[in-house]
């Protein structure tokens, strides 16, 4: 299989640019009209203080070095204490929470619109992709790749001969949809609500988060062995007083 | 906390500005980024932007945030007059929002009616109870109010929530201090060092509370406080070098019957002494004399 097709280059110019083209516009107008359609979610007081607790947890266990092996201990006691420790979560409340998610009204509509707001367009993108771009070879990927990819991006090229790295354009799209996340960021400053890949991660998780991280913190905060680095400290402002005083 | 080339950026602004160079608009942005207090040249500043309709217009949308900038400055310096002019036009425009509401809640507060200021709080703070800015300006009044206990209570309140918030800590800290609850500042001071660690302001307050509560083993983790904290600073800190002279003779006067030797380091304490004399010498030698003769007593 080492032929190697020549590819018109105006395949490149009529079907790789504008698509990139389109994609980046449709992105940016997704960005403005979620701009306006974001409903203020009042955030649950609950959800605020376990995300505090998180940090002061996190900070505990990061700086644990700097404080007298006393009050380590002690705060050590008050996080993961077994009644009313604050990062203890018993077995019974952690289903709640994504029982509660999906019940409560304002949120399961937030996450339809949220979801609907990426699908839609997505979905139109695809079928415009293939309606326009199929039937012909649009772009050769660099490196080669197995027979199972054929099906996946040789979508409308019905040549079994043909070599895998050769690809039709809803590749191009995929590759698109997942490499644009970059350039959405740069353009559209840090928060913009095309981050669709870290979306779709963040679907199938969603109650579970703030009780797995309580859990996952205070395992962490089990771990940690208290080792008091102020002692050295004396000897290290012995050397600099030294070298001042010289 | 602003860096030192924060520091440096905002000094030469100010001073550009004084000297009638033009740069106002940037030395206000910067204020605001920093959130650093300088109410009086903010006022005079902003109501020179905001009396004049061109530079006004030029603003575009960052108009109405200067008018709050303004307002709050204006409430600072007891212009209330002008505060309330710059919140009427800001009512005008923004009428249902919280921010002016909040706005209004200082003017009561500023005007000294703590009544009617605790009521519109707690009125916004019903809509909106997570609102940060709203809980501290709560503190602010039961603390100028005098009800220092109640500022704590309202504080620990907050902090139970949001317990991440350093600022918060710190205020608690220094009223604990003021009360004489040194334990209870300690812990606090523990917090900070927690979530700032290489921050030696924190690590000096520490050792400062640990040395006023006394007893050999606080005094010990103090003098190890200081030497962190002259560890952090590269040896320039004054308060710490001192810090560590009083420790050491203090513990060598609590630990007199006992035969507690400081094995860690036996030199910190005249090495420090040195380090002050070297200091003074070069910044106020007519104060040498004083310095050497209360080290002396202090070797006793």
């Amino acid at each position: 299989m080492a032929e190697d097709l020549v590819l018109d280059t105006a395949i490149r110019d009529w079907v790789l640019i504008p698509l990139s083209v389109v994609m980046v516009l449709i992105g940016i107008l997704r960005y403005f009209v979620s701009k306006l359609m974001r409903s203020f979610q009042v955030p649950d007081h609950k959800i605020v203080k376990e995300g505090q607790v998180i940090v002061r947890a996190r900070n505990l266990r990061a700086a644990a070095n700097f404080i007298p092996p006393k009050s380590f201990r002690s705060r050590r006691v008050y996080f993961s204490n077994e009644e009313n420790g604050l990062l203890f979560v018993p077995k019974g409340q952690a289903q709640n929470a994504q029982a509660q998610m999906f019940s409560d009204p304002n949120m399961a509509m937030d996450m339809m619109k949220k979801n609907l707001s990426m699908i839609i367009p997505q979905t139109l993108t695809f079928a415009w992709v293939n309606f326009f771009f199929s039937g012909f070879v649009a772009a050769k990927i660099p490196f080669p790749l197995t027979q199972r990819f054929r099906s996946m991006l040789q979508n409308g090229i019905d040549l079994s001969t043909v070599d895998v790295s050769y690809v039709s354009s809803r590749s191009w799209y995929f590759l698109n949809l997942f490499g644009l996340r970059g350039l959405f960021s740069l353009i559209l400053g840090e928060e913009n609500a095309t981050d669709d890949t870290q979306r779709m991660m963040q679907m199938s998780g969603f109650g579970f988060d703030p009780s797995k991280s309580l859990s996952a913190e205070k395992d962490g905060l089990d771990i940690v062995q208290h080792e008091w680095a102020l002692p050295k400290f004396e000897h290290r402002a012995e050397a600099v007083l030294k070298k001042l005083v010289s | 906390m602003v860096s030192k080339t924060e520091e440096t950026q905002l000094n030469r602004l100010e001073n550009q500005v004084d000297n009638g160079g033009g740069g106002a608009w940037e030395y206000l942005c910067l204020v605001r980024k920093l959130k650093v207090r300088r109410s009086e040249k903010v006022l005079k500043y902003g109501l020179s932007i905001l009396n004049d309709s061109r530079k006004r217009s030029a603003l575009g949308p960052e108009e109405w945030t200067l008018y709050e900038q303004v307002a709050i400055a204006a409430m600072d310096c007891q212009c209330l007059d002008v505060a309330k002019d710059c919140i009427k036009v800001l009512q005008k425009k923004f009428p249902e929002s919280k921010r002016v509401g909040r706005l209004n809640g200082m003017l009561l507060e500023a005007k000294g009616s703590w009544a009617e200021a605790e009521k519109a709080y707690s009125s916004l703070l019903e809509d909106n109870p997570l609102d940060q800015v709203i809980h501290k300006r709560r503190v602010a009044m039961a603390k100028a109010q005098g009800n220092i206990s109640g500022a704590i209570e309202l504080l620990n309140k907050y902090l139970e929530i949001f317990m991440a918030d350093h600022e918060a800590w710190r205020e608690l800290a220094e009223i604990y201090i003021s009360l004489q609850m040194y334990k209870q500042a300690a812990f606090c001071y523990e917090e900070l060092i927690l979530s700032q660690p290489t921050v030696p302001m924190h690590h000096l307050a520490y050792a400062d509370v640990l040395y006023t509560l006394s007893g050999l083993e606080n005094l010990q983790t103090a003098k190890k406080y200081y030497a962190s904290t002259i560890d952090l600073t590269g040896g320039k800190n004054t308060r710490a070098l001192f810090g560590i002279c009083l420790c050491t003779s203090a513990i060598a006067q609590v630990s007199k019957g006992r035969n507690k030797e400081d094995k860690e380091s036996p030199e910190l304490h005249s090495l420090a002494a040195t380090a002050l004399e070297k200091d003074y010498k070069q910044r106020a030698s007519d104060k040498l004399g004083l310095l050497t003769s209360a080290l002396r007593s202090l070797k006793t």
